[in-house]
């Protein structure tokens, strides 16, 4: 592991906390009259000897998670989205010692329609300062904590929650069961052929993983049955008590060939929330810190939602741009990671993300999860808790919330003496990564 | 059998995901599929090939021109869609979603006609149909390339 960088102590910090924060220059001297009338002040351009502006890159443990919370997940949860993301912020608020009125920042994975202020006002927020919402499904978890880590150190915010609350158990809340109105813009290159479930957009690549590198129905199947094989520990996993075995896996149902049953995600209403705030803050609530060491988001270039066949040569995904400035603001490295959330929609996304992310070469990632290298135990368990494949599908928020208490050392599939883990969002769309680690 | 051979769905379903046809920047694609030709947009100044296509003020304007491409491509992947699927395509069914690399260059999505899941390998030669689903609204759609 590497050694500990503290960026926040190497001052010339106050230059970029100088830059971060935009401040105002001092002004002019009276004896000068003051700035000439009709011209506004200019911030100061602080000249930073490394050319170095990626704030993220210098921010690396500034925050940290220190709550926690969501509800049992269900097929049908029985109230809408806007009172269970209430009810999980509050869980994960009781789990870090806070209080409603300490929350002034509040960033959200949403695609549906529910609005910060009436869920600031349900909860007893005093007053928000900052928000924010991203989209993109699978591609949005981590992106809400980069986005809280960036607020908090930039001082726009002292205590951010972040929430996901999804109602999509129930099969008739499926967005591609509802196509209506005339399709166009990016879902016009896919949807009028009848390319819409999202199995079929993932198939695409698996198929395609298939023909250039080999990878089998048994790679895919490895990682069912370590999702399976983790959820029986985890009581709020919607796949405890079924678990899975290869013949079992390689019977499935086809869905679209090549994907079958067992290779997509559960559909799972769900709640989830995480309290992030500072390190210096952290250290004073009752939970140990779990510090956000580095993030990302990327879309890739030439990008479509989903259906991102055209964006290189080769047919990588997203996450590889990801991955880049993931890696680029972390002292870490992959070989540090003593596990990995890796987005699981469907059983390719998780071979693809050992790739994008670094974990083996381009190609190895069906080969890598053999011989239980991805279980507890293994060399680099992946979904400890499950995942979308069996704990609960909430367009990956349970990832961000098992890679923190791998941190704290709570999980049901702990890893013995975990130091860092990495959450990566979906590969394939505009996505995004984290990674934790303990003080 | 001539290339660019005209199909027509006999039974569109009430609910078929019809593209936006007047969409400005994908116009000209579904004109030219009208017109039974596969059409690709290109940057007059590079070559380069752009799909998807980009908005005509791309740059500033006056870099972009629309070409009849090949009709002619390979399958780069594909997916032989099961149950459950929309009620638009179930009469499909297996429907063979396909990623066509066009000897042009780009990767459009499609489907394959006239073909069973048994025929189809990544690398086939394809070449286009057009599918006719409404009197405005025609599908490039593709078959093996047998020839």
């Amino acid at each position: 592991m590497s050694s500990r960088r503290r960026c926040h102590g190497d001052r010339d910090a106050a230059s970029w906390l100088a830059f971060a924060a935009r401040t105002p220059g001092p002004p002019a001297p009276a004896r000068f009259g003051g700035r000439p009338r009709g011209v506004l002040p200019r911030p100061v351009v602080v000249t930073d000897p490394l050319a170095d502006r990626d704030l993220l890159r210098r921010i690396q443990d500034e925050v940290a998670v220190v709550g926690i919370g969501h509800l049992p997940f269900a097929k049908d949860i029985g109230r809408p989205i806007g009172d269970t993301a209430v009810e999980a912020i509050q869980l994960a608020l009781a789990d870090a010692g806070l209080e409603a009125e300490d929350v002034d920042g509040m960033s959200m994975l949403e695609m549906e329609k529910t609005h910060e202020v009436s869920i600031a006002r349900r909860l007893g927020v005093r007053q928000l300062t900052w928000w924010d919402k991203i989209s993109y499904g699978g591609g949005a978890a981590a992106g809400t904590l980069v986005h809280a880590a960036a607020a908090i150190v930039s001082g726009q915010a002292s205590v951010v929650v972040c929430h996901r609350a999804r109602n999509r158990g129930s099969k008739t809340s499926r967005p591609w069961a509802q196509e209506k109105e005339l399709v166009t813009d990016d879902k016009a290159l896919h949807v009028p052929w009848g390319l819409i479930r999202p199995v079929d957009v993932i198939g695409m690549w698996a198929r395609r993983h298939m023909h250039e590198f080999g990878t089998t129905r048994e790679h895919l199947g490895n990682v069912a049955i370590a999702a399976r094989k983790h959820a029986q520990a985890n009581p709020f996993a919607m796949m405890r008590g079924r678990p899975l075995d290869m013949p079992t896996y390689l019977a499935g149902r086809v869905i679209g060939d090549p994907l079958t049953l067992y290779d997509c995600c559960l559909e799972t209403d769900g709640a989830l929330a995480l309290v992030v705030t500072s390190l210096a803050r952290a250290r004073d609530l009752r939970q140990k810190p779990v510090l956000v060491h580095a993030g990302a988001q990327a879309s890739g270039p030439n990008p479509v939602h989903l259906a991102n066949y055209n964006n290189c040569p080769t047919m990588e995904t997203t996450a590889k741009w990801c991955a880049e400035r993931l890696w680029a603001r972390s002292a870490l490295k992959p070989a540090d990671m003593d596990c990995a959330q890796i987005y699981d929609a469907f059983t390719p996304l998780v071979i693809l993300g050992l790739e994008d992310y670094g974990f083996c070469q381009r190609g190895e990632g069906g080969p890598f999860t053999e011989g239980g290298r991805i279980e507890i135990g293994g060399a680099l368990p992946v979904l400890t808790s499950g995942g979308g494949l069996s704990e609960a599908y909430v367009h990956g928020f349970n990832l961000l919330l098992e890679g923190v208490r791998q941190i704290r050392g709570t999980s049901v599939n702990q890893v013995p003496g975990c130091r860092a883990t990495l959450v990566t969002g979906a590969s394939g769309v505009a996505t995004s990564a984290v990674v934790f680690r303990g003080e | 059998m001539a290339l660019g051979d005209v199909l027509v769905e006999e039974r569109l379903h009430p609910d078929y995901p019809l593209p936006d046809l007047d969409d400005p920047i994908m116009r000209p694609f579904w004109e030219g599929a009208r017109a039974g030709q596969l059409v690709q947009q290109r940057d007059r100044v590079t070559g380069a090939v752009h799909w998807p296509p980009k908005p005509l003020y791309w740059k500033g304007g006056d870099r972009l021109e629309w070409f009849p491409a090949s009709g002619r491509g390979t399958v780069f992947t594909y997916v032989v869609g099961r149950e459950p699927f929309l009620p638009a395509f179930r009469h499909l069914l297996p429907h063979i979603m396909v990623v066509v690399q066009l000897a042009e260059g780009a990767r459009i999505v499609g489907h394959m006609v006239r073909c069973t899941p048994d025929d189809m390998r990544v690398g086939m030669p394809v070449r286009v149909v057009f599918k006719r689903l409404t009197d405005r609204a025609t599908l490039p759609v593709w078959e093996p390339d047998r020839d």
